[in-house]
């Protein structure tokens, strides 16, 4: 019964997707229809899709079927297992608002944007998420890995009169093909060994793999996985295709399509190939660190607000790559319990990120939906024409800095908990990387509060600083619902997440032999622990009365004093310069100065100020300042790379004679050699 | 009782006629007129058409009669006619100096005439003694070796109509490969291979025809601007 309604859920979904596809296609001449057609169709899938993986999660065995396609290596196999699920639930919850708040979004686009395309490849690139998440055969992994790559790459270019986002649109659709290139590699060399393509026949493998086949599968595999999950140093794709894209589909990019890098390398390393060397871990794990805190510094610089959300997803990629490390290390080295702990952390962290990460695409989607830039320089004073945005985007910000007692705090405390447990469970020298990986989590942690401080307060606080942020208006009903959701998301995981950690269990169990939560749990479910009888123990949920039990007396206070001396308003203290304007305030530019120096090793900042004096150099008339950082990656690693390329392409079209003779002469000479050689043998 | 033919005598038969459609193969290489390479080409289908026919009584195999039929009557007759008128319309009967000169040309020929023998060479099992056996032993030596000329008479032409010309004895090559190997693969393949070679040649055709009004000249080397 279970079984059966299983699968039921999951055709539903994947049917609701392909009707909304390609009824959405059809109506492309009515786009009020195209636009609610492609909405109601993502929500159905959502809904089906995430009742679905509940059922997914909560069963102990996984569920698998198979059509047979007739073509030799490829089936239609499918399994279902908890980590399908899980990653199936991170999927739906983010889909459900984003296709909430896009019947208000795709409403200006109306007749401007063809609206039934739109809803075209974004259902189409919700039904190849799903099938990536559950496909259990490597050929139709692959092909649903394609799809998503072309169906977001035709979203990304959605804007396409844009140079910008044509460049990005380029970008990533050349990156999309590299990793889909290494992984086409890395399954091959499976499917060489087993001659099936079925994930299940790749199981035994592991013990039968050399050293050197399992080095280069364990490569293969990573690199595709990294460049799709933008782990630095291939990370250059993510910031220019993020903030150029509709920003309801940034909201699914940054949120779900990136995880299926963490989705694949969890699938690949932890459960199909049963477990990777310890030096792989050990690489996860410097890659993830490096990524986390890069990616949070580059974001500090950004002033365009996408793009700093784009960096912090690099920076959250990071910290996932951190817990997954750690779960591959703990596991090699004999602590499946340890290891069952990292392993939720990251995981959770995943569901996490996707749910706040999206809720600040949506928040910035409503910003520049109203404002019309994406430049916070012109921001400002937002919050009082959007209180509502601003609230969602407040509380999307509070998650993502990792501060209590939202979800990002909880699985960020998990995460740092096992890097600190690391250190008594592993011997060696690598033991001291698990507290330095520890004490950059806490600066990452430190820095994205930095950063966050910046977007919300530049953006919703003080004076408006210009006409576009003085006309702002608050975002149409549908999106505030969609971001209301993902703001109670934000607040139920990470209040509940004592009532939540048990749906961990089926995983753990498949992957690693463990169940951990009752021992993360304590306290009648109150209080949350790593599981280790030396770690700490937190509660999100007493945090929160605290907190508001502390706002009792300061609420009293207040009341009280304005009984007794009743209620004044007086003018804001001006330095006795006459009036403030918003000309006096914090720039985002200024207010990330300090960071810029002390990390100006890293950044190799150059500005240039020009002033031009007209009688005291005292007086300047007008000053024109310019700042930029260096793009250490794009100068250092894809400049030459890209020259070298254009260098060896240049050589080689010398073989393109253009003569017809030459031509033959070459089909010729190698049917000659091909002979010779054949032979020989 | 039926006749049994000698299969001995047959592969004598076709073994003296494969070597005369090497040896055309060869004088192909060295002749300048493109009138001459064409009924060069015409004889050597003929010759063709005739082993065909020869291997179809040998072996009692009488849907070989049709294929035979074809050949000589699609490349023996239409195609050398197409082709002579087309050299009319055209108007140039002479091919310009080769890209290799001919003496070299012929040395080459025979050097891959070798190579064809020792590639067929791999393919022979001593241990089989049958008639069979020997025929594909010798007829395939052959047949790899105008397969290689022909595409070697391509590489070295400047005229796209002997570049024709090179094609077509190529697949000559590939015909007999077929037919000595398999003693006639299904008729509709045979069609369809007759078939495939008639439109090449009318494209070609039509296509030389272009070139040449197009650039005043036949000659491929002509067409490098197309590189861009």
């Amino acid at each position: 019964m279970n079984m059966l309604s299983l699968s039921t859920g999951f055709a539903l979904s994947v049917a609701a997707y392909a009707a909304g596809a390609f009824a959405s296609l059809a109506c492309w001449r009515r786009p009020a229809l195209a636009r609610r057609i492609c909405c109601s169709a993502a929500l159905a899938g959502a809904v089906l899709g995430g009742l679905t993986s509940v059922l997914g999660i909560l069963r102990d065995t996984p569920v698998a079927w198979s059509v047979p396609s007739g073509i030799p290596l490829f089936a239609y196999s499918f399994s279902y297992d908890a980590l399908a699920g899980f990653f199936n639930l991170a999927l739906a919850i983010p889909v459900a608002a984003v296709s909430i708040y896009s019947f208000g979004y795709l409403k200006e686009l109306e007749g401007k944007r063809n609206i039934g395309l739109f809803g075209f490849l974004f259902n189409l690139l919700l039904l190849s998420l799903t099938v990536v998440f559950t496909a259990a055969n490597a050929f139709l992994f692959l092909i649903a890995w394609e799809v998503t790559a072309l169906t977001a790459y035709g979203l990304v270019t959605f804007y396409h009169e844009d140079r910008e986002t044509r460049r990005a649109g380029l970008l990533y659709v050349i990156m999309a093909h590299i990793d889909a290139g290494c992984l086409l590699l890395g399954f091959a060399l499976l499917i060489n060994s087993t001659g099936s393509a079925e994930f299940a026949s790749f199981r035994p493998l592991a013990a039968v793999l050399n050293g050197g086949q399992q080095t280069a599968a364990f490569v293969l595999f990573f690199l595709g996985f990294a460049i799709k999950a933008g782990v630095i140093p291939f990370h250059i794709w993510l910031p220019a295709a993020h903030p150029v894209a509709p920003s309801n589909v940034s909201a699914l990019l940054s949120g779900i399509v990136i995880k299926t890098g963490i989705y694949g390398m969890a699938r690949i390393f932890l459960d199909v190939l049963g477990g990777v060397p310890s030096w792989a871990g050990l690489l996860v794990l410097i890659v993830g660190v490096v990524s986390a805190v890069l990616g949070v510094l580059y974001a500090l610089m950004e002033h365009d607000l996408k793009r700093l959300l784009a960096y912090h997803s690099i920076e959250n990629i990071g910290i996932i790559l951190m817990g997954l490390g750690a779960a591959l290390i703990f596991r090699v080295a004999g602590h499946p319990m340890l290891a069952a702990v990292a392993l939720v952390a990251a995981m959770f962290h995943t569901l996490n990120h996707a749910i706040f990460k999206s809720l600040l695409f949506l928040g910035a989607g409503s910003v520049l939906h109203s404002t019309g830039t994406r430049n916070m320089e012109e921001m400002g004073g937002l919050i009082r024409p959007m209180p509502v945005t601003a609230f969602c985007f407040l509380i999307g910000a509070i998650a993502i800095s990792g501060l209590p007692p939202l979800n990002g705090f909880v699985s960020e405390w998990l995460t740092y908990q096992t890097l600190l447990a690391g250190f008594g469970a592993i011997s060696g020298l690598r033991r001291i990387l698990f507290p330095l990986a520890g004490s950059m989590l806490a600066l990452t942690g430190a820095l994205a509060a930095a950063c966050f401080v910046k977007a919300f307060g530049i953006t919703f606080l003080a004076l408006p600083r210009g006409a576009k942020s003085r006309n702002a208006h608050e975002a149409p009903r549908t999106m505030l619902i969609g971001m209301g959701w993902l703001t109670l998301a934000c607040a139920a995981l990470g209040l509940g997440v004592t009532w939540f950690l048990p749906a961990f269990d089926a995983m753990t169990e498949q992957l690693l032999g463990q169940r951990v939560s009752t021992h993360l749990v304590t306290a009648h479910g109150l209080v949350l622990s790593a599981g280790m009888p030396t770690s700490g123990t937190v509660s999100p949920l007493v945090i929160a009365v605290g907190l508001l039990v502390l706002m009792v007396p300061a609420a009293l206070l207040v009341v009280l004093g304005v009984r007794r001396f009743g209620r004044k308003r007086g003018p804001v203290w001006d330095c006795g310069l006459p009036g403030l304007s918003e000309e006096n305030e914090y720039t985002a530019t200024a207010f990330s100065k300090a960071l810029r120096m002390i990390f100006s090793v890293l950044y190799k900042p150059r500005r240039e100020i020009q002033a031009v004096f007209d009688v005291s150099p005292y007086f300047p008339k007008e000053i024109h300042f310019e700042s930029e950082i260096e793009p250490t990656f794009e100068k250092r690693l894809y400049a030459p790379l890209q020259e070298f390329i254009f260098r060896v392409s240049s050589r080689m079209r010398t073989i393109q004679a253009g003569s017809i003779h030459a031509y033959l002469a070459y089909i010729f000479v190698t049917l000659v050699l091909l002979l010779l050689f054949g032979v020989r043998k | 009782m039926p006749f049994v033919p000698n299969p001995e005598l047959g592969n004598r038969i076709i073994t003296l006629m494969a070597a005369l459609v090497l040896v055309l193969q060869i004088a192909a290489v060295g002749q300048r007129g493109i009138v001459s390479s064409i009924r060069i080409f015409a004889v050597q289908s003929f010759l063709l058409g005739a082993i065909a026919a020869v291997i179809a009584y040998f072996n009692q195999a009488s849907h070989i009669y049709i294929a035979a039929l074809l050949t000589v009557f699609l490349k023996a007759g239409l195609l050398p006619r197409l082709l002579e008128r087309l050299v009319e319309k055209v108007g140039i009967r002479r091919e310009i100096e080769p890209l290799i000169n001919v003496p070299l040309s012929i040395l080459i020929s025979g050097g891959l005439t070798l190579l064809g023998y020792v590639v067929a060479e791999s393919f022979y099992h001593p241990e089989e003694t049958s008639a069979r056996a020997a025929l594909g032993h010798n007829t395939l030596a052959v047949a790899i070796a105008l397969f290689l000329i022909g595409f070697f008479v391509m590489v070295n032409r400047r005229k796209a109509l002997t570049q024709v010309l090179g094609l077509l004895s190529l697949e000559n090559g590939l015909f007999l490969a077929a037919i000595s190997l398999t003693y006639g693969m299904p008729l509709v393949v045979e069609i369809g291979i007759f078939f495939d070679v008639l439109v090449a040649v009318l494209v070609l055709g039509i296509l030389v025809f272009r070139i040449g009004e197009t650039f005043d000249s036949m000659d491929v080397s002509k067409l490098r601007k197309l590189r861009e």
